[in-house]
């Protein structure tokens, strides 16, 4: 399972990168927007996509409407991690088909249990 | 023009026509000047109040000169000073996450470590009388103890560095303070200018511009005051479940 985090804060790529690494998903790699995420997404492998949504760029709501209309891409799993915490914000991205909604300060338990459910869902497909 | 102006303006222009049916040349002229005089003075009195209102715009700019020098000097001071604690934080975090990467693979030794003398420790009781388990078992503690003490001394090490790298808060802190104080005086300085502006301007009607309800706003400031804001993951998973996800 190789999984793509995508943020411009290095850090906080890192932070998620290990508390993934914690979990037991060890190939990871990194884009700083959507619009560097794109070409990693459609050059093929990645499996599952992890998400910040302000970003300078392409913004992460962006990039998940841009993998939904990409017939390559439109099963992936996306998770979003974002400090954007206005409902219209969590409804819009809910209707363009996130899997995961995760708001910023987060702890590696929240990571676990809505990465947990996202592959639930998947398996019970 | 006042009522008295008018009156003696009056006057010399009926006095102007009587001198002119007359024919009394040196008399209309005379009336003419007083016309005349007084059409300057109104004119004189007119650019009389708008020197004075230029003067006064001119001083209230000068007031304001400061404005001048908090845009060309302390605003992109400011850009760097901000730019600056994005650098600090960022290191910061950096470093920390550094030293937590170093430190977690040294406790998970300290816990095989621990395991093993536990399983030993754990035949040991069962088989109490066997001198040579014991003597196997001392061997062990003590081939691993150097390793335990190495590893501690390495953690809290660690721990003390990360507790220094924490010094960033108080770098940015005052670098922050700066900053707040700057937004203050441009903020009153704003407020100034308005004031003197708005006297010379109709006020106009604010803005409707539509907003953007999703535009990314990155973390909300005093959110519990928002309605429309969630507070936290589990109001967020409240929402998404309200909607059927």
């Amino acid at each position: 399972m190789k999984i793509l985090i995508v943020d411009d804060f290095s850090t906080m790529r890192r932070i998620i990168k290990n508390l993934l690494r914690d979990l037991g998903f060890n190939n990871t790699t990194e884009a700083d927007d959507g619009l560097t995420a794109l070409p990693i997404l459609q050059a093929g492998g990645i499996d599952f996509l992890v998400t910040d949504w302000n970003m300078p760029g392409m913004q992460g709501i962006d990039l998940l409407k841009a993998v939904r209309a990409d017939k390559n891409l439109a099963s992936m799993p996306v998770l979003m991690v974002t400090a954007e915490t206005k409902r219209e914000q969590i409804i819009t991205a809910a209707q363009a088909g996130v899997n995961g909604y995760i708001v910023k300060p987060f702890t590696a338990a929240t990571l676990k249990e809505k990465i947990d459910k996202i592959f639930e869902r998947i398996d019970a497909q | 023009m006042d009522f008295s102006q008018k009156a003696q303006q009056l006057e010399a222009a009926r006095a102007l026509v009587i001198a002119l049916e007359a024919d009394q040349e040196e008399q209309a002229q005379i009336q003419l000047g007083i016309l005349t005089q007084s059409q300057e003075s109104d004119l004189f009195h007119q650019v009389g109040k708008l020197t004075r209102e230029l003067h006064e715009a001119l001083n209230n700019f000068n007031i304001d000169s400061r404005l001048i020098d908090l845009t060309e000097n302390e605003i992109p001071n400011t850009r760097e000073r901000l730019n600056y604690v994005i650098t600090t934080t960022e290191e910061a975090a950096h470093k920390t996450l550094g030293f937590i990467d170093l430190s977690l693979p040294l406790t998970s030794k300290l816990k095989q470590i621990t395991e093993k003398f536990d399983s030993s420790w754990h035949r040991f009781r069962i088989e109490e009388s066997d001198t040579d388990k014991f003597r196997e078992f001392k061997k062990e503690i003590e081939s691993y103890l150097p390793e335990v003490q190495q590893h501690s001394d390495q953690i809290h090490k660690n721990l003390s560095d990360m507790m220094l790298v924490q010094g960033y808060q108080d770098l940015t802190g005052q670098v922050i303070s700066q900053v707040i104080s700057l937004v203050e005086e441009v903020e009153s300085n704003l407020v100034r200018l308005v004031q003197v502006s708005s006297q010379h301007l109709e006020h106009k009607q604010k803005d409707n511009k539509p907003v953007d309800p999703i535009k990314a706003e990155g973390p909300q400031i005093n959110a519990e005051n928002k309605p429309n804001v969630v507070n936290n993951q589990d109001e967020v998973d409240d929402l998404l479940s309200s909607l059927g996800f």
